[in-house]
């Protein structure tokens, strides 16, 4: 087992990320991220998956998803293949952050604050987030949304 | 997508207009409240409605049908219960790759997501088990919707399209546009045939010493029945089908060995494990033909042919494969054949081989050791003795239909109807009907098991009253007679839940209906009954009592590979 990105171009309309989904339960993977948005020029979209799974399961799926009508393609990478990026939104707690020029907030980009919390942005790679979000105290992070990894393949 | 005409009309309307222009002439279905409007239409057309007693029996109907005529069948019905109890039908249809349009009216847009009386997210109970769904939400959508889903029911691997219309959808009148061509993106069914790959395959039949050829129902969709024939004789390679293929060779020929499988012929079973070459066309090599898929065939070369590239190495690893529609892939591999190779000779060592092991396995019990009068494999040779070879045979599933498996000759194309994929019992009364209102020229007869038969047995009054005479023989054992055989074989005869108590009385629930009725005791009898069955223009049933002791063999025990099939009754019988 291992983590896989699936990237699966399909036509933008109503129902198609439930097939697609669909087939994933199927196989009774688990989606650990997923991205879904509009892509060439609005009549498609792209979702981006990572799921943990060996590769004969991955290639499995991804043929049955090509068999998918309204599916244009699907197909697995592992994460060396891609350039990936993720986005992360993290609201924190005002009284950790003792001063907003903390060395801990390097890479992130204040989007919001308020009396008691300050909203910052990071992107980067999953890993990069996953060690931007471990700089903090869990008790200090009062709120955390990531947008699952988006990746189009090398080269 | 082109729009070759415009009228103002209902959605319900539209409907119809597009079933004509699809060529429709029959749709099998039950109205409902939220269908009424599209019922409404259906009197002012020209379209034969056949009433089913339940939307199930309505789906085997249209299933029957689509693979009898090789264009879609149509079943409707109305939402909620409507819509859930076609669920059976269509993944018969979807396992089989059957080409079905199902039509179920669903509550008006308006009510969605309210638990409105009768509703069901039918699409989404569907998506698992169609080729793909459509929902028109304007009356202008519906054309189009209805058009796309023939197109994509029919094409490649056929398969079941649901097509869901809100009633509020069908009520709406409005300019609707009439396409003469649909488009459908990210859908390819069609592919050019790959000429490289072609002619490798035949470098790879033309060196083999011992290929065998196997056909399973890729071969009935595409209409492959020639080149099959042809690139066969000319190898003078023996022929193997899968159950669903059965018949895609005729069965009477000197090169057929017949089917594979958990119930195959054990000559097919054996042979399979010592061929150098293996082509399979139109099969997906399911667990029920190939036993463990790594023991399959694994001496040999495997050639795979099918118009589905997912099948390709999912579950057998081949050493060649060929994307296509098998009549075309085969037409091309035959040419490709002839430009090597002049018809070979009919006698070689494999050719021995083959005719040795048939002369051996004459004598297994499986083909000789009958203690009734009444067998199954009896009562299945006598049958094929009465019916013309142009008969349409359906099967339920159970101990019947793997007799007819092993003893049943298939001789025509398109005339071996049964439920392989999801093995669904009470397929069989419906599919006659489906197929004889196909093929109404020809005698249809459902072979089916008490079982099954009780599944479905109110279609009877379907054929009755839609005055289409076919035949049901029930091979009445008073049990789930092929459970209680794995019960017997594994479960060291602990029968749990099999036996049926006294009922029914097959004869009267027949004469119940109308239909003719007759109970046979003796195989001349049941010769006879057939004989006056298929002469009438109304439906017959033919109660046969038989002993529920009477196990199939060959067997292929569940989670064993093909070379451990067993021929006959074991002395012991729980030793597996």
């Amino acid at each position: 087992m291992a983590l896989k990105i699936l990237s699966v171009l399909v036509e933008n309309k109503p129902g198609t990320l439930f097939r697609v989904t669909h087939m994933i339960r199927l196989m009774r993977l688990n989606i650990e991220g997923l991205t879904c948005g509009v892509t060439n020029g609005g009549d498609r979209s792209r979702i981006t998956m990572t799921v943990n799974g060996d590769d004969a399961t991955l290639d499995f799926l991804a043929k049955q998803l090509s068999k998918v009508i309204d599916v244009y393609e699907a197909q697995t990478y592992s994460p060396e293949e891609v350039t990936a990026r993720e986005l992360a939104l993290v609201k924190l707690n005002l009284s950790s952050v003792s001063h907003l020029d903390d060395k801990r907030l390097q890479g992130a980009r204040i989007v919001e604050t308020s009396d008691r919390s300050i909203t910052v942005e990071v992107i980067g790679t999953p890993s990069e987030i996953d060690r931007f979000i471990h700089r903090f105290d869990s008790s200090h992070i009062l709120e955390l949304a990531r947008t699952g990894t988006t990746a189009v393949p090398k080269g | 997508m082109g729009v070759d005409s415009m009228h103002e009309i209902s959605g319900a309307r539209a409907v119809i207009e597009t079933l004509r222009q699809e060529h429709v002439k029959f749709v099998f279905g039950m109205p409902g409240g939220a269908n009424l409007p599209i019922y409404d239409a259906l009197l002012d057309s020209d379209i034969r409605h056949i009433l089913a007693r339940h939307e199930q029996s309505a789906a085997h109907m249209a299933d029957a049908f689509g693979r009898v005529s090789g264009r879609a069948g149509v079943c409707m019905g109305t939402s909620g219960p409507g819509a859930t109890n076609l669920v059976t039908g269509i993944a018969t249809a979807y396992a089989d790759s059957s080409p079905v349009v199902a039509i179920t009216g669903q509550v008006p847009k308006a009510m969605t997501g309210r638990n409105a009386f009768q509703e069901t997210d039918v699409i989404g109970v569907m998506t698992p088990i169609t080729k793909y769904s459509i929902q028109p939400l304007s009356a202008a959508e519906i054309p189009s919707g209805i058009k796309k889903a023939f197109y994509i029911a029919t094409s490649g691997r056929p398969g079941p399209v649901l097509v869901d219309i809100p009633k509020d959808v069908q009520q709406e009148v409005r300019d609707i546009p009439f396409p003469e061509s649909v488009e459908v993106k990210g859908y390819t069914p069609y592919v050019e045939v790959d000429p490289l790959a072609v002619e490798r395959a035949a470098e790879m039949l033309v060196k083999a010493e011992k290929p065998l050829i196997m056909g399973g129902g890729g071969i009935r969709i595409s209409n492959a029945y020639e080149p099959f024939q042809a690139v066969s004789e000319l190898l003078m390679a023996p022929v193997i089908t899968t159950l669903q293929g059965k018949g895609s060779f005729p069965e009477g020929h000197p090169l057929c060995l017949g089917p594979i499988g958990m119930h195959g012929r054990a000559e097919s079973n054996k042979l399979v494990s010592e061929c150098d070459l293996l082509m399979a066309v139109g099969v997906r090599f399911s667990d029920r033909s190939t036993g463990t898929f790594s023991e399959f065939c694994k001496q040999a070369k495997i050639i795979h042919i099918d118009a589905d590239p997912s099948e390709f190495n999912k579950n057998k690893q081949v050493d060649l494969y060929i994307r296509g529609d098998a009549n075309q892939v085969l037409t091309k591999v035959y040419k490709a054949l002839v430009r090597r190779i002049s018809r070979r000779s009919d006698s070689n060592p494999w050719l021995a081989r083959i005719a040795q092991v048939r002369e051996e396995m004459k004598s297994i019990p499986a083909y000789t050791d009958y203690d009734s009068e009444l067998s199954g494999p009896k009562i299945v040779r006598k049958m094929r003795e009465v019916l013309p070879p142009q008969t349409i045979l359906t099967t339920g599933v159970g101990r019947h239909q793997m007799w007819c498996e092993i003893h049943w000759r298939v001789l025509k194309p398109r005339t071996w109807i049964t439920s392989t994929g999801l093995g669904t019992m009470g397929f069989g009364l419906p599919a006659a009907i489906g197929a004889k209102v196909a093929k109404p020229e020809v005698p249809v007869v459902d072979f089916d098991g008490d079982g099954s038969f009780m599944m479905t047995d109110n279609s009877l009054g379907t054929a009755v009253d839609e005055k289409i005479p076919i035949v049901s023989i029930i091979i009445n054992d008073r049990s789930l007679g092929m459970v209680e055989q794995w019960q017997r074989l594994m479960y060291n005869r602990r029968f749990s839940g099999v036996k049926f108590g006294k009922s029914c009385d097959f004869v009267k629930l027949a004469e119940a209906y109308g239909a003719f009725a007759k109970r046979v005791t003796t195989l001349e009898e049941f010769g006879k009954a057939l004989k006056e069955g298929i002469s009438l223009d109304s439906p017959a049933v033919i109660d046969v009592p038989v002993s529920s002791e009477e196990d199939v063999f060959p067997f292929m025990p569940p989670g064993k590979s093909i070379k451990e099939t067993v021929v006959g009754p074991p002395k012991e019988m729980a030793i597996f």
